[in-house]
């Protein structure tokens, strides 16, 4: 205890470099955007006045953004829900390789290394609807595909490579989780008489819950936020702001529209709505976890 | 209940390992058989290819006459009881007994009536409504066991179900599984390493080492006649003393000889001598002379290691009186039968009482 008491300058010094980033990179934009949400910015940035919640009620009451809220949630439960989904059947499979287990997990692992605009790149190309690879195989089935043209098919495309990124994040966690489950437990419930399915669903995944929890609440938040370099690359928000969240109209408005005020209103709503939506999940559905 | 038939059974594991060779064994009606052995020796593995868990390689398995081979462990009918107890963590006690009734589709009134008899059977009744991580872990094992009992299978299966309770809990679990066993009178197989456990809880105990089984018998006939020098060593603790003799030159204490065979006898035999049968006596008075090394008093008795002159391995004396030998003192040493003569492949060799006048034939 002493030794610490002493020392009164060598611990702030140490944590400098941390408290430094999440002061200059959080702290300050954060309070920023705050302050100037309550604020009107004239149209050459030279003035601003005081405008109450005149933001708030601006944005609130606009049909853009109650459609960005709209995208924004079927975006980020179709992320959220597929990219589990797939993660825990893949890491399920995985979990049973016994030959070459190291590269085959591996190979799944490598998605997440791959930057978000870089993903969203690599989709549209292949789902390009004149050069696409897959565009041509849908053609061949007689799906009309194009995705500049078609909202919804904009939306499936920034899904898809939002799901293909965020799968490699959750199927690491699932994969331990799974190896974190004793082989007797499966074992005795084979002998107990569970087949493959019931097994799963009465065993293997409740004691994945914490897991799954976890990673909902990690999940949502990239949704949220971390999409943006998928959404800018690929649909840039188009065709008529089908694929604008949140997050892209937050851009749009406040970068390319220049509107300061308004879209410091929308940082200061997403940051509520992810931090209240985040404080449901551990109220309503942590409350159903198994932690053992 | 059930007989088990074990034939020629082998396990082969792809690139070559060959741990299981040729396991012959049948299991009556309600006998409690304890598979015994060191670790790596294959028991654990026969355990789980009787259970289902693992394939047979070759060699077939028979339940009540049918070949079950083929069969998965859930159509065996079979309960197993595990070493880490493998309750489900998720699941209250009541929930982990009904597991095994819900997954056959029970009735639902069926299923409270059977937890609760077994519940009471076990005493666990009051515990009913806890997760597995609020028991102890006698209490843990008892739910494993309802666990296992409560389908009523037809044979039940023990992997060292003990090793993980601490030694008096132990004593205590052995008796209540054996007396729950016999009163259920469920055949059983139970694997262990641990001799005292496979002793007392046996119908008949089978020895197993390397993949082989060395001996099958009831405990006392184990302990009176093994049939190799493993088993010799193996049952009974402290473990069988061995000295190592020439054959011409049989010394004169030992009161059997090997029985003359077709094929003469040459070089070394093993003579195997349980601690109780080695008295100490004053040097020079004995049959041999030997220095204490190690003096080990457990109360009623004391255990004195002591090597004798002239050879190269260490006893282990039985010492009843109260009166302690100190360490590095030179003692005699009187060897009492019954000698367990084994040849150097170590198996038991026939013997013939030794005449006081006569001398070994291959003396001469």
């Amino acid at each position: 205890m002493s030794t610490f008491q002493r020392h009164r300058v060598t611990p702030w010094v140490l944590m400098a470099p941390q408290l430094i980033i999440v002061l200059v990179f959080f702290f300050w934009p954060a309070i920023t955007a705050l302050r100037q949400s309550f604020y009107v910015q004239d149209a050459f940035g030279l003035g601003e006045t005081f405008a109450g919640l005149a933001n708030f009620t601006r944005v609130l009451s606009s049909q853009s953004y109650h459609e960005a809220l709209f995208n924004t949630a079927i975006f980020s439960v179709s992320v959220a829900l597929g990219a589990m989904a797939i993660a825990l059947l893949l890491a399920t499979m995985a979990d049973r390789v016994l030959r070459a287990s190291r590269a085959y997990r591996t190979l799944l692992i490598w998605p997440y290394a791959v930057a978000p605009a870089a993903a969203g790149v690599l989709w549209m190309f292949m789902l390009d609807p004149t050069l696409g690879v897959l565009s041509r195989a849908l053609e061949a089935l007689g799906v009309h595909w194009d995705y500049r043209l078609n909202g919804h098919q904009a939306m499936a495309l920034v899904i898809i490579a939002a799901i293909w990124q965020q799968m490699s994040y959750n199927f690491v966690f699932f994969l331990a989780g799974l190896q974190g489950i004793p082989a007797s437990l499966l074992e005795a419930a084979t002998i107990d008489g569970a087949g493959p399915w019931r097994r799963f669903w009465t065993i293997t995944f409740p004691l994945l819950s914490p897991t799954s929890f976890f990673l909902l609440v990690m999940n949502t938040i990239y949704a949220f936020f971390e999409t943006f370099g998928t959404i800018d690359t690929t649909t840039s928000g188009g065709p008529g702001g089908a694929t604008r969240t949140l997050v892209y109209k937050l851009y749009q408005d406040g970068i390319v529209g220049l509107d300061l005020g308004g879209s410091a209103a929308q940082s200061v709503l997403l940051m509520l709505m992810v931090g209240l939506l985040t404080l449901v999940q551990f109220r309503y559905v942590e409350r159903r976890v198994q932690y053992h | 209940m059930a007989r088990l038939e074990l034939r020629r059974l082998q396990k082969r594991y792809a690139g070559g390992a060959n741990v299981l060779h040729d396991i012959e064994l049948s299991i009556n009606d309600g006998e409690m058989i304890v598979v015994v052995g060191p670790s790596g020796c294959g028991k654990s593995t026969l355990l789980r290819m009787v259970a289902g868990l693992e394939s047979i390689s070759s060699g077939e398995l028979f339940i009540d006459g049918d070949c079950v081979n083929g069969q998965e462990p859930a159509e065996r009918d079979i309960a197993m009881v595990f070493q880490n107890y493998a309750l489900y963590p998720h699941m209250s006690v009541f929930d982990n007994l009904a597991y095994s009734l819900k997954n056959r589709g029970t009735p639902k009134d069926e299923i409270a009536r059977r937890v609760d008899e077994t519940s009471r059977l076990l005493g666990i009744a009051s515990l009913l409504d806890r997760k597995p991580r609020q028991l102890s872990g006698g209490q843990r094992q008892r739910v494993a066991m309802g666990r296992a009992v409560i389908r009523e299978p037809r044979v039940f299966l023990f992997d060292e179900p003990l090793s993980n309770l601490d030694a008096s809990l132990r004593v205590q679990m052995r008796q209540e599984i054996r007396a729950l066993q016999q009163r259920l009178n469920i055949t059983s197989l139970y694997v262990t390493h641990d001799q005292t456990e496979a002793m007392t809880m046996a119908d008949r105990l089978v020895v197993m080492n390397a993949g082989r089984i060395e001996q099958i018998g009831t405990p006392m006939a184990l302990f009176r006649k093994p049939a190799t020098r493993f088993v010799a060593g193996f049952i009974g603790s402290p473990a069988m003393n061995f000295l190592t003799l020439a054959i011409n030159a049989l010394p004169g204490w030992l009161t059997k000889v090997p029985a003359e065979t077709t094929e003469p006898l040459k070089g070394e035999l093993s003579v195997g001598i349980r601690p109780e049968h080695i008295m100490l006596t004053s040097s020079g008075s004995g049959h041999m002379d030997a220095r204490i090394e190690l003096v080990e008093p457990l109360g009623s008795e004391s255990l004195v290691h002591v090597r004798p002159n002239g050879h190269e391995t260490r006893l282990v004396v039985r010492h009843a009186g109260t009166e302690l030998p100190t360490a590095g003192q030179l003692t005699g040493l009187n060897l009492q039968g019954p000698f367990h003569l084994f040849d150097r492949h170590g198996q038991r060799l026939a013997t013939r009482p030794r005449l006081a006048d006569t001398t070994c034939p291959m003396e001469s």
